[in-house]
């Protein structure tokens, strides 16, 4: 069923939802449903105060978004209007869509990641610049996207999944087109994943003609912590020999962990399966049931 | 604790929402067990910084954010990866072996972050590695502790992983200041160790309960703090066993907050929603036992010292050892001059102030 998203019609690109209102309305449904929530606690009516704060993350949501594009035509109006006085346009407008840009960085590394890595890995190898604050906000996007047009795009950037409970682990992105078993992460994963970014980083750097000092920095920063990694100077092969060395300890454990996770969420419901469970009675009913 | 107590530590803490215990507060109300005031509001959860500005003795200075983002900044650089960093320094420190990398995060169970979820879950986590099964996991992140202070369960979230190695649970604390030249703070690093015993203490309780022996858990923390003026990370044991005599004496002295509240008056509230004046009064009300270290770990501690002008105990514990039996500073004076006869349990503090005063007149002659 995850192969069969690739073959769906692409319609990657721009991603951003339509938001109706101003963001000057948004502000002011969200100060009166804040109140109108107070109320219905204080009355001591949960229901009625439940349906309302649902309706406040909803509206929150939006306010979110709609910041994130006034920012985004902030940013891509600037150097439109300046442009004619300068020589050379500023660099920094990112020519591909953000999620496109984390697509690209998970693909290198084949593990899930947390935002923090993700953007030193795109700063060492990719061009344009990484805004890490719109890193978070980019997986509820992604979400909400799926479940307005289930399977509408080739892949989705959703959680990784904790092997225990199937609930998505925090901070770790990974892409819905990768088998259930490299999505979720045991006890043993954070490491496997560790020393398996290292790996791919050196690999990707012997391919690189003229590598830039960020990238022999991120990998002088992945040897410092993998050991034999930095013996005789930090080249990428020792880095990767040496995490390989470490990495055959844990691999069997770790992906013995994973699939025996991996079996159980094949029982679950798409969308439990590429978002995660929460144990949260309310959500939990309406997701698997 | 029963209902009545309950519902009159909500009237006490008036209609605002109760705040936790943390380790600190542990560690500054068993520095000072003896105060029922301290007592009584920390059960009830007040706000005391906002309490004592609202009777007029703003603190003066809190924590500093700058050193909060810090420490934040910090514990995040040795987290990072799956604890890359920390496994390192633990490797190369503790011979801690290759295949123990283990990592469970215990801050939101399956996005439930409910205070008993957790420590639901971190009770079976940990009793699950305490009982040596093949797959016993080595660091655990943000478990959640419970601790019973005066009666009353409290909740502890440490920012620290509990680490096993060798069978033994070893609490490792995150801190961000330096130790330059193998030198550290004497302050900051007793702060560290007496919050560290609290956290140990809460572990060795846990495990008790499911039948583990005290010695599951090791009276040796690790500290990990910042080396020199770098962002390299350094270890070292700290032997944490007298804080731990230290807390369980003062935590078994504390009295039961039921029996606090059973004495005070049934119309005690420090709501800040009632006249400033009337808060004050009703402060009175409860007995507090002011001392000068009290500056250090009190929000209120300005509006105490000024309660209690006038005590000998205002000038710190060993004068006010001296002069057991005199308690204030008049009296003192009155029984060092001789115009005031000493009771009988006075006598001896007296011979003593006499012998002060008589030192003092012929050092100074006809100046005094």
């Amino acid at each position: 069923m995850i192969e069969g998203w690739v073959l769906l019609e692409n319609t990657g690109g721009l991603y951003s939802t339509t938001v109706g209102e101003s963001i000057e309305g948004l502000e002011r449904m969200i100060v009166e449903l804040r109140s109108a929530v107070r109320h219905a606690a204080m009355a001591g009516d949960r229901a009625q105060a439940r349906t309302l704060r649902a309706e406040l993350r909803r509206a929150e949501a939006a306010w979110d978004d709609a910041l994130a594009e006034l920012e985004e035509s902030a940013e891509l109006g600037e150097p439109a209007v300046r442009a004619p006085e300068r020589t050379r346009p500023k660099p920094a407008a990112p020519l591909l869509p953000m999620r496109e840009q984390v697509h690209h960085v998970l693909t290198l590394l084949t593990v899930p990641a947390a935002p923090r890595l993700i953007v030193a890995v795109h700063d060492a190898f990719f061009s344009g610049e990484m805004i890490s604050a719109r890193l978070t906000s980019l997986r509820r996007d992604e979400e909400r996207s799926y479940r307005s047009a289930p399977n509408a795009r080739p892949y989705y950037l959703c959680p990784a999944l904790t092997a225990d409970l199937l609930a998505p682990a925090r901070g770790l992105l990974s892409v819905s087109t990768w088998a259930m078993a490299g999505r979720i992460v045991g006890p043993l994963s954070p490491r496997v994943h560790y020393l398996t970014s290292a790996m791919q980083v050196a690999d990707y750097i012997t391919r690189l003609d003229d590598p830039r000092p960020a990238a022999a920095r991120l990998l002088w920063r992945f040897a410092a912590n993998i050991p034999g990694a930095a013996e005789g100077g930090v080249r990428p092969e020792s880095v990767a020999k040496a995490a390989r060395a470490e990495l055959v300890i844990h691999e069997e454990a770790d992906l013995y962990d994973r699939e025996a996770s991996a079996e159980r969420a094949a029982r679950l419901s798409p969308v439990v399966q590429l978002f995660g469970s929460r144990l949260d009675v309310v959500r939990d009913k309406e997701e698997t049931g | 604790m029963n209902a009545g107590t309950e519902a009159a530590l909500d009237r006490i803490r008036g209609d605002v929402p109760a705040r936790n215990h943390n380790a600190r507060t542990i560690s500054a109300l068993t520095s000072n067990p003896g105060c029922n005031r301290r007592g009584v509001m920390d059960a009830a959860g007040i706000d005391k910084e906002r309490l004592a500005a609202y009777v007029g003795f703003p603190v003066q200075f809190g924590q500093s954010q700058f050193a909060i983002t810090r420490g934040n900044v910090f514990e995040a650089q040795v987290k990072a990866n799956g604890c890359a960093e920390l496994l390192t320094l633990l490797r190369d420190k503790l011979e801690l072996e290759l295949p123990e990398v283990s990592y469970d995060d215990l801050e939101a169970v399956g996005g439930n972050l409910s205070r008993e979820v957790r420590h639901a879950r971190t009770r079976n986590l940990l009793a699950r590695a305490a009982s040596g099964s093949e797959d016993a996991g080595t660091l655990f992140d943000h478990p959640l502790l419970r601790l019973e202070v005066g009666g009353r369960h409290v909740y502890l979230e440490p920012d620290l992983i509990a680490f096993q190695w060798k069978g033994q649970f070893h609490v490792v604390e995150i801190k961000s200041f330096p130790v330059i030249d193998g030198q550290a703070d004497g302050g900051k690093v007793a702060a560290a160790a007496i919050q560290s015993a609290v956290y140990v203490l809460c572990l060795r309780a846990m495990l008790a309960e499911q039948g583990f022996p005290d010695s599951a858990v090791a009276h040796d923390v690790v500290l990990v703090c910042p080396k020199d003026f770098s962002n390299q990370l350094t270890a070292t044991f700290v032997d944490v066993r007298k804080q731990l005599t230290v807390l369980r004496r003062q935590l078994s002295r504390l009295t039961r907050i039921d029996e606090l509240v059973s004495l005070l008056p049934p119309t005690v509230s420090l709501s800040i929603s009632r006249p400033a004046a009337e808060v004050a009064e009703d402060l009175g009300l409860i007995e507090a036992r002011y001392m000068p270290e009290c500056l250090n770990n009190c929000e209120l501690a300005r509006f105490c010292r000024d309660e209690s002008r006038g005590c000998t105990r205002v000038m710190g514990r060993t004068v006010s050892e001296d002069l057991g039996g005199v308690e204030t500073v008049e009296t003192a004076l009155g029984l060092a001059r001789g115009s005031l006869a000493p009771s009988p349990e006075q006598v001896e503090a007296a011979s003593l102030l006499r012998l002060a005063w008589s030192l003092r007149a012929e050092c100074l002659g006809s100046a005094a």
